[in-house]
Formats: C-alpha cells, structure tokens, sequence
C-alpha cells in the first residue's frame, strides 16, 4: 500500500434529493489522490460534478458518501472550527465569480482571510499590499471591487487567495469570466505559484487551458472517466 | 478574532451599506420616538384633564358643623370647633394643603377718600371693565391662601396668631391693593372695615396670567381672620374647606376627617356633614381609566408596527448577507466570527436608533405638550425604557439571528444564495 496523498477521495458520493424521482448524483463514487505540488485540471462537461468535486476538496461541502483525507486526517472526524482553521490557512479559494465583498474595498478585501487568522493590522497590511503587488494591484488598494474589470476583480480574488500563502490553491473556473489574454494571464499566475511549491487544482472549460495542466481529471455524469498525466513545457 | 476586530468589521459594514444602515436606524429611531411621543401626548392629556378637574374643586372637602344650642334670642352658642378641626388637619399636612373656615362678610371697606361705598363701575361694549369694583371680603384662617392658590408677594401673610389673637389685620389680593392703593406699597397702611381700623399685613401675588388681570374678580380680595367676626359681626363658622393634596385622597380623608368630627362634636348639641364634589371624582376616575386603556394600546401598537418594521428591514437583507457569510466562511471565517460581526453590528445600529429615537422622542413630547397644553411634559421612564428596550431587542434578534442560521449552513450552500 502507498502513502497517502496530499489530497485523497475514496469512493465519494454527492447526492441531491436521495431515494427521490429528482436524484442527482453529482459525485457518483469518484476516487482520487493529489500529490503536493501538483498542477491538476479537471475537466468536464457543464453539470459533470466538477464544482461539486471542488467544493468537497476545499472543505466548502461534505460527501453524502465516502470520506475525505486531507493531509492524513479524515476531513468527516473534524469541528467545524478546524474545517474553517483548513479552509483559511491550507487553501486558497478563487471563485468564477470572484466573490469579493463589495462594501469592502480591495485592500480589506485582501485582508480578510488574514483578518481571521488572528494577524496583526500591520503585518497584515504588509502581507496584502505583497499580495495585491504580486499582481499588479497594488496601487489601487483603496478602490472598491464595483469600480474594477471582471479581470483586475479576479486578480484581487487571486491576491486573496494568496496572502495566506497556502499550500493549496483550488480555482473554479478562474478565467470563465474573462477574455483569453486575461485568462491566459491568470493561469499565468496559477503557474507561478505552482513553481514556487503550491498544489494547484483548477477547474476549466478552456482545452486550450486543460492542455497546460500536468494532469487532467477529466468528469462525466459524477465520475471520473479519465486522469492523465502529459507532458508540459512550461515548468 | 477578538472583540476589537468585530467592532471594526461591523464599523466597516454598517459604513459600506449607508443605504441599508441608514433605514435600519430610521426604523427603530422611529418606532422609538413615534410610541415615546403619543405616550407622552396621552400623558399630556391625562394631566391636564386632572388640573382641570383640580380648577373644578375635586380636590377640595367641604365640611359643615352646626350647633343647636341657642339662647332665648335666638343667638347661636355653639362653640368655635374650627381650632381642633385645624389642629388635626395639620397633622394630616402630608396628604392636606390646608384647612379654612368658608365665609363672606358685608362690610364698607375704605382708605383715604376711597370708599367700597360709593364705588362705581360698567363695562364698555369690548367688555373692559370701567372704574373700580368693590373686593370681596372673606373670612379666613391663616391657610386660606394655601386653600385658594393664593402667595404672599408683599409683607405677610395672616397667622395663627391673628386669629388667636382676634388681630385686626388684613391682607389684599393683588386687585384690590391696586384698587384701593394704585401702585403704592399697602402694607402697614390702616384701612376702615365698617369704621374699624384694620392694619393691611400683606399683599397677595396674581392668580391670574394675562394682562387682563384687573378686569377680573378672581384677584379682587380682602381676607380677614375669621375670628374677626367678633368684631366685625356675623355667625360663627359653619362651613369649612380642607384642600387635598392629590384628588385620589379625597375618599380617605373624608372617612377620617369624618371619624374625628364624630369624636368631636356632641350628638346633643350639633352636627356635621363632610362631602366633596364626588360626581367630578367619579367622572375623574372613569375618564382616567379610559385615557390609560387607551394610551396603553396605542403604545402597544405603535411598538408592535415599529417592532414589525425594524424586523422587516433586518430579515430583507438576510439573502445579500447569506452570500457575504458563505465568502466569510470559505476564507476561513469561524461561526464565532459570524455572529460577533453580526451582534456588534446590529447592536450599533440599534444602539444610534436607539438614542437619536429617545432624543427626538423627548424633544417630540416637550414640543408637542407645549403647543397642545402649555406644559412641559417629559416621557414617562417606563416608555422610554420600553421603547428602547424593544426595539434593541428586536433589532439585535432579528439581525442576528439569520446570520446564526446562514452560519450553520454549508459555506457552499451560503455562497449560493442570491
Ligand atoms: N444544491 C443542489 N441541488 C440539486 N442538485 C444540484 C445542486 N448542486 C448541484 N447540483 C447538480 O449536481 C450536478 C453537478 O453540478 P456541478 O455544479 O458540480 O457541475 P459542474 O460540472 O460544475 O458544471 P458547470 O461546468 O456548469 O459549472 C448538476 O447536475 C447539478 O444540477
Ligand atoms: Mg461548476
């Protein structure tokens, strides 16, 4: 037997509505391990599962069925104060649609999750303005998310992700929103992180994008029906 | 995250959303001042209605003693029982204002060339009185200015003294002094009472406020000591007036100044009757009840719809909140958090409704008794403290506790609410 993964689904189911005429069996039995410092893609056509897989792995959801070990622990035996411990510090979230609070500006925005982390302001600060800087925000700090482009808007998302410096970045179609020169500029940034040591799971409709991934999870009905590892010249 | 964190994080929220903040402070400011304001209308109301009954003499007992020992001329030889109707009444000074024999005399009053005599007076078409008009003389103890509202404004007021004393001293209500005297000062000055000298001791304030004081009767007095009559002629004094503190004592104190008359006076040689305007202290009584009911359901409505309000604007803004806390949540945001954000949050808002709803409630109901009631009328506390009360508590719950339920969900189902 091998070690266990970074990440690693054994036989997850996700139902809605279960022994009813409308079940949908979002996950139907899907397994799966993920390595720390991979760069994974998953694909899949529209209502394959894909979100709901994501939101599983980031914590965000639990599994009908079958379990969840994150780092070597079983994800179903922890409080839901060490979930949100997880969910701040070992991953970072990049939504589709940015999910930024929009009262907030840019900055606290970026601050938040560190806001929870119990750090003080001004280290805070520091690691957000970093953060903001890595892409390409930084002067724009005081502005609200309202006044930006969908691009600079998931950029700030990015930044939020990231001021943590999490182990883990999972992105749900990060670029659905954008152009593909803002698109291929975010998976610019997802490629950065993943040299500097991250796990990186991204969700995409874009082949082109699949195509740079090193492994693609490729979903259909709730199952996993492809996962293969190819060569990338980026790296 | 600690308890300065959630304050800055609700500081912030409440800042971002001016709109929203702003209709919920609006909601509870005006609950709070709408209940505080009618209340206190009402309350107005109540007062008033009781000064005036208080002007209409329910607050005043009327005893009346009689003596049916007579000599063979008819004369009457009861005796004087206003001495220990007055002692025991000044040891009920807690609950009584003052007791006083009740009596008019008829008699020339003059001084200088000025004569009640041969005063002359009319009015013009307009009403305005022409000339002088006699005063009327009263008999009265020492507190018959307790007794009618009167206050010494010059010199003093009679004593008991004067009355022990059979004193031939008098005091003047302000017409009267102005009548007989114009502007110069009264006191020490000798006027004649039928051919008497009486010594003028005092001087008694207007109970009048607006400029046509001298067109009335009501300041147009002389008060004599009672005891006076020796000399000035007259039976003794078979009716009294014990004024009452508050109105709602009027019962209690007939039944004792009752008891003690009984004590008092011997069957055999008289009789008393202790009454009061009692049809106005039921018609007082009834009205009371009907004001209070009805003061206390307006109060409870307008709390219910300002209630009804504040919750309304709470729970509308659940759904854009679910959304904010499933982000709160993915970034790593524990319940905790969540509910601290929210409690301080909601206690802000309600805490500025809260004041500015007191501060215009107070400001409502001073203004509002000004002009309908020329008093000052403050809120009664137990509104003020309802009210707020209320409406703090139904702020906080109905702010916080959709963001418990939001909190317990899934952050993904919290991240789907639209
Ligand atoms: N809350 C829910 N209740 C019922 N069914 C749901 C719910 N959430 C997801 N589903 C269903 O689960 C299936 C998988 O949904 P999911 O969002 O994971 O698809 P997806 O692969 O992310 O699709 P897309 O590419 O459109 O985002 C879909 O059939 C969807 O209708
Ligand atoms: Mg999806």
């Amino acid at each position: 037997m091998r070690m266990a993964g970074l990440i690693e689904l054994r036989n997850v189911y996700k139902i809605y509505a279960e022994g009813l005429e409308s079940e949908v069996r979002a996950l139907d039995g899907v397994s799966v391990t993920i390595d720390r410092g991979e760069f994974v893609a998953v694909v899949g056509q529209s209502g394959s599962g894909k979100s709901t897989m994501m939101n599983v792995l980031g914590c965000l959801d639990i599994p009908t069925y079958g379990d969840y070990i994150l780092n070597g622990t079983d994800v179903r035996e922890l409080t839901d104060q060490e979930l949100s411990r997880i969910r701040n510090k070992e991953i970072g979230f990049i939504f589709q649609q940015y999910n930024l609070i929009q009262n907030l500006s840019v900055l606290e925005n970026v601050e938040l999750p560190l806001i929870y982390q119990g750090i003080d302001p001004i280290d805070r600060r520091e690691m957000a303005m970093d953060a903001l800087d890595r892409v390409g925000l930084a002067e724009r700090y005081r502005h609200k998310p309202t006044q930006m482009s969908g691009g600079q808007q998931q950029r700030v998302a990015i930044a939020r992700a990231i001021a943590t410096h999490p182990p883990i970045i999972m992105a749900d179609e990060p670029t659905g929103a954008l152009d593909s020169r803002t698109g291929l500029e975010v998976l610019g940034f997802l490629q950065q992180l993943n040299r500097e040591g991250s796990t990186i799971i991204l969700i995409t409709h874009d082949n082109g994008i699949a195509a740079t991934a090193r492994r693609i999870i490729r979903l259909a009905d709730g199952r996993i029906i492809e996962d293969r590892v190819q060569e990338v010249d980026w790296l | 995250m600690n308890l300065v964190q959630a304050f800055k994080m609700a500081w912030k929220s409440i800042w971002g959303k001016k709109g929203r903040s702003i209709l919920t402070i609006l909601s509870i400011f005006i609950g709070i001042a709408a209940v505080m304001t009618i209340v206190s209308v009402m309350e107005g109301m109540k007062a008033y209605t009781r000064e005036q009954n208080a002007a209409m003499g329910s607050n005043k007992i009327n005893i009346y003693i009689y003596s049916n020992v007579w000599d063979e001329h008819g004369n009457n030889l009861g005796k004087d029982y206003f001495p220990d109707l007055y002692n025991y009444c000044n040891s009920l000074s807690e609950y009584i204002d003052g007791v006083t024999p009740v009596g008019w005399l008829d008699a020339t009053v003059s001084y200088g060339t000025k004569t009640s005599a041969n005063m002359s007076y009319q009015w013009d078409e307009e009403g305005n009185l022409i000339g002088d008009r006699p005063p009327t003389l009263h008999y009265g103890s020492d507190q018959y200015s307790n007794c009618n509202n009167l206050s010494i404004v010059k010199g003093r007021d009679l004593a008991w003294l004067d009355m022990e004393n059979y004193n031939q001293v008098c005091v003047l209500g302000a017409q009267a002094a102005k009548v007989f005297f114009g502007s110069a000062d009264p006191v020490g000055k000798v006027m004649q009472v039928n051919g008497y000298n009486f010594e003028v001791v005092g001087v008694y304030g207007s109970r009048l406020t607006d400029e046509n004081a001298n067109q009335s009767q009501i300041d147009n007095l002389i008060v004599f000591p009672y005891t006076t009559r020796r000399i000035l002629g007259g039976q003794l004094p078979t009716e009294y007036q014990v004024t009452v503190k508050d109105s709602e004592m009027i019962t209690e104190m007939i039944s004792r100044i009752g008891g003690f008359l009984k004590g008092l006076i011997d069957r055999n040689q008289g009789g008393f009757d202790v009454s009061s305007n009692n049809q106005w202290q039921e018609y007082e009584n009834e009205q009371m009840t009907v004001i209070g009911l009805v003061l206390g359901g307006i109060a409870a409505i307008s709390l219910l719809v300002g209630g009804i309000g504040i919750m309304n604007i709470m729970l509308v803004t659940v759904t854009e909140r679910t959304r904010e806390i499933g982000i709160r949540r993915a970034i790593g945001a524990q319940r905790s958090s969540i509910v601290a954000q929210f409690l301080v949050e909601a206690g802000m808002l309600c805490g500025i409704g809260g004041v500015v709803g007191v501060a215009v409630g107070t400001a409502g109901s001073i203004i509002l008794g000004k002009a309908m009631f020329q008093m000052t009328i403050y809120p009664p506390l137990w509104v003020t403290v309802a009210a707020l009360s209320l409406s703090v508590a139904l702020g906080i719950l109905f702010g916080v506790y959709p963001a418990i339920k939001a909190s317990r969900l899934q952050p993904v189902e919290a991240l789907r609410a639209e």
